[in-house]
């Protein structure tokens, strides 16, 4: 059954499939088509134009100068015959032309007198639609005119495929950064999930190492220990890298000794120092002692370079050197380097050592082992460090590698020692909140050997459930757990407890940003898992001991009292002093009508109190009171009302005890 | 320069007394309505400063009462906590000069004292 009255292509689906890649039926109006139909019009002097796509049934056009229709159907038009050829169709008179003489729209309707039509052709050979100059009298296009209209179709199907390569191009990106983002998250997650494991593994062979054992189960131990530290570190790299990558590794600025760092380094690898190689560490006679920096982040550049230099020298002598450059009233400069006299790097390797997965040999791997993150990994170090690293090698004489950093003076005062020996610490009970099974036996295991009391709890709820009913010193809480997070707990233990008790954050996740976000939710100190007992114990002496200014204490901002009263002090205080006089009162009625029902009274009360709030700027204080008076103006209170009454009632305690401080 | 000031929260009321005071106004405050409004009443005052929420006679009682029964044209600037539309209109309905949601800001309320007094101190 056909019944179609129009000549078809012999690859008609084809061609119709070709069109459909275009997306380009029923788009908006776009100017580069609008540009090139009237291009047509201008060049062959014609005052319609039109660029048209031809699908089943329609002629749809893209762009028109004369027509004023967005489409025609199939069969009613001229372009119907352009489509079946593979050159231009001009017609010079249609009164002339045996097959439009009568057509409608010549006689009538566009009265078409001159057409002139070229296919859009595909590259690969499929005619989707037509480019056309019509006029309403005879006409004749010269070459010109004609290799003009040819370069516009050219133009037309150029401007198509790139619109569509585009749209490719652009799914392609999304899919791209997808992946690197699912890369990403999963070197992280997955180092993570390694680390929490082989925290259990290195913290129980510490302990186990601390038993007693005959020499043979002492060298099986250490060996397992050397290994898990190992792993540790590669780990580590891996997690560095990502976090480098993704711009989220922070460098910290903390004053630390240099030359102890250094020594530290120099000790540390001593040990893996082949005989015929001797090891050096000199340090410039000037170089500072304390220095405002990253510690770590030197450490681990240090020991990478020297590992390596030490790993690539056979004989000779391998030396770390420290020098001033560069002394200003804030800032010392230093330049670091480790030379060897190692199997050197041939010159045209040198460009790419510092590239990831790259080692100067491809037999490298074999022989000496490493991931081949360890440079890049340093050179980023660097450079976040806003160092920059050089290498000087010539293969079979050595190796040089240099770095200079700037460091920030330390301020003595700054520095603060902590001399608090486990005596003084006494016999702390420690609540642990954490699910994993492991971790709570090896924390179990290291509290009890600082001599310590712990209570575990699996989840966070269950701690303020422990810590609601019993009185402790220090809080260890995990990160992850279910239920109820370390974050989540901590914000209630402090916002809605109104608990002051020392919190140190332990963590396997060690991500970015994470150490502030334990901060912001209250905690006061942050060991990252797999911790070690002296990073521990440390930690806690740090909160334990006296002087340690707990995050936690509100703030009165005074400035709306002090623009009230021009600054004067006896103006103030008698403000302080009626506060502290008529709040609390004022409170425990508020408390006591909510208890009668008695909606007037708080309604009363809670707008009364409200004033007073907002002339010691306590918002958040203000808008529980708001929030009470609204709850009284409909008469209905709940189970959060009640929350509400109780924080407030904390809330200026809290206050009270500040503004007493102050009188 | 002599302003009334009838507000019941006795730290506001202190506060802002003080400010006025240590801009040169004389002012005499009052923690009940019905004691602002006999003032008003025997003396002489050239603004009136109330909070919408009083006991005894709310601000706009005194508003009404001022402008109704005492026939006075003094300046009326009220407070109120409310953010409610209507608050704000019906005080102006009762002929009340400047309206002035809580927490009011000293500068701003000097601003529009001086400018209903026409006058810089």
């Amino acid at each position: 059954m056909n019944n179609t009255k129009f000549p078809i292509p012999y690859n008609e689906l084809e061609r119709l499939a070709a069109l459909k890649r275009y997306n380009i039926l029923d788009t908006l109006p776009d100017h580069a088509f609008d540009d090139a139909t009237k291009l047509v019009s201008y060049i062959c002097g014609v005052p319609i134009a039109h660029i048209s796509f031809i699908d089943e049934s329609r002629q749809w056009f893209k762009s028109e100068i004369g027509i004023g229709v967005t489409e025609v159907p199939r069969e009613i038009s001229f372009c119907q015959y352009t489509i079946m050829e593979s050159e231009i169709v001009e017609i010079n008179d249609t009164f002339l032309n045996d097959r439009f003489k009568n057509d409608p729209n010549v006689v009538g309707g566009f009265k078409i007198r001159f057409y002139a039509g070229i296919p859009l052709t595909t590259p690969d050979g499929f005619n989707i639609g037509t480019i056309c100059a019509i006029d309403h009298v005879v006409k004749e296009l010269n070459e010109n005119q004609k290799n003009a209209l040819s370069l516009v179709a050219k133009h037309v199907i150029g401007q198509l495929e790139l619109q569509t390569k585009n749209i490719e191009l652009n799914a392609q990106k999304k899919i791209a950064e997808r992946a690197v983002l699912a890369k990403d998250s999963f070197l992280a997650n997955m180092s993570h999930e390694i680390r929490t494991p082989l925290n259990a593994v290195i913290g129980f062979t510490e302990l186990l190492s601390q038993t007693d054992l005959n020499n043979t189960q002492l060298d099986y131990v250490e060996s397992v220990q050397t290994a898990g530290e190992n792993l540790l570190l590669i780990i580590n790299d891996i997690l560095d890298l990502s976090k480098i990558e993704s711009g989220n590794l922070a460098i910290e600025a903390e004053p630390f000794n240099l030359k102890k760092t250094l020594k530290h380094v120099y000790n540390l690898l001593k040990v893996k120092v082949p005989k015929d190689v001797e090891f050096n560490l000199y340090l410039d006679a000037e170089m500072p002692d304390m220095v405002i920096g990253d510690q770590g982040r030197l450490n681990q550049i240090l020991v990478n370079l020297t590992g390596n230099a030490l790993k690539f020298t056979e004989d000779g002598d391998v030396t770390i050197s420290v020098k001033k450059v560069e002394d200003t009233d804030d800032f010392y400069t230093l330049r670091f380097s480790v030379k060897d006299t190692g199997i050197g790097i041939p010159e045209d390797k040198l460009k790419t050592i510092f590239e990831r997965f790259t080692q100067a040999e491809e037999s490298t791997t074999r022989k000496f082992g490493g991931t081949g993150l360890g440079l890049s990994i340093v050179k980023q170090l660097v450079e976040l460090q806003k160092g920059e690293i050089q290498v000087k090698s010539k293969p079979g004489r050595g190796s040089e590698f240099s770095f200079t950093l700037i460091y920030k003076k330390a301020n003595t005062a700054e520095i603060k020692v902590n001399k608090v020996s486990d005596n003084n610490l006494g016999k702390l009970k420690i609540l642990l909140c954490e699910d994993n099974p492991l971790n709570q036996k090896l924390a179990k295991s290291v509290i009890s050997n600082f001599g310590f009391e712990l209570d575990i709890a699996e989840n966070g709820e269950e701690g303020i459930e422990l810590l609601s009913k019993n009185e402790y010193d220090l809080v260890l809480m995990d990160l992850q757990m279910p239920v109820k997070d370390g974050y989540q707990t901590t914000e209630y233990i402090r916002n809605e407890m109104k608990l002051a008790i020392p919190i140190i954050a332990m963590t396997a996740h060690s991500l970015v940003g994470e150490q502030e976000r334990c901060y912001k939710a209250g905690m006061d100190a942050y060991v990252p898992k797999p911790f070690k007992q002296a990073v521990l114990l440390k930690a806690i002496k740090t909160v334990m001991s006296k002087d340690f200014e707990h995050g936690y204490k509100r703030k009165i901002n005074f400035s709306f009292l002090d623009e009230m009263g021009g600054g004067d002090a006896d103006f103030k205080k008698e403000m302080i002093s009626l506060f502290i006089d008529k709040i609390p009162n004022q409170a425990a009625q508020l408390d006591e009508a909510f208890k009668n029902n008695d909606y007037d009274t708080v309604k009363k009360l809670a707008h009364h109190m409200k004033s007073s709030m907002d002339i010691f700027m306590l918002e958040d204080l203000s808008n529980y009171l708001s929030d009470i008076e609204e709850e009284a103006i409909i008469e209905e209170f709940t189970a959060e009302t009640l929350d509400k009454i109780n924080i407030l009632h904390c809330g200026i305690v809290d206050v009270v005890k500040v503004l007493k401080e102050l009188c | 320069m002599r302003i009334i000031l009838a507000e019941d929260n006795d730290i506001l009321r202190k506060s802002l007394s003080f400010f006025l005071e240590s801009k040169g106004f004389k002012v005499d405050q009052f923690s009940d309505g019905k004691d602002a409004l006999e003032a008003i009443e025997s003396d002489n005052y050239d603004l009136v400063l109330t909070d919408i929420n009083m006991p005894g006679v709310s601000g706009m009682e005194i508003t009404q009462y001022i402008r109704q029964t005492l026939n006075s044209e003094i300046p009326i600037i009220i407070f109120t906590s409310s953010s409610v539309e209507q608050t704000e209109l019906d005080s102006f309905d009762l002929g009340a000069n400047e309206f002035m949601s809580k927490p009011v800001s000293p500068a701003v309320l000097l601003v529009r004292i001086n400018k209903l007094l026409n006058t810089r101190v």
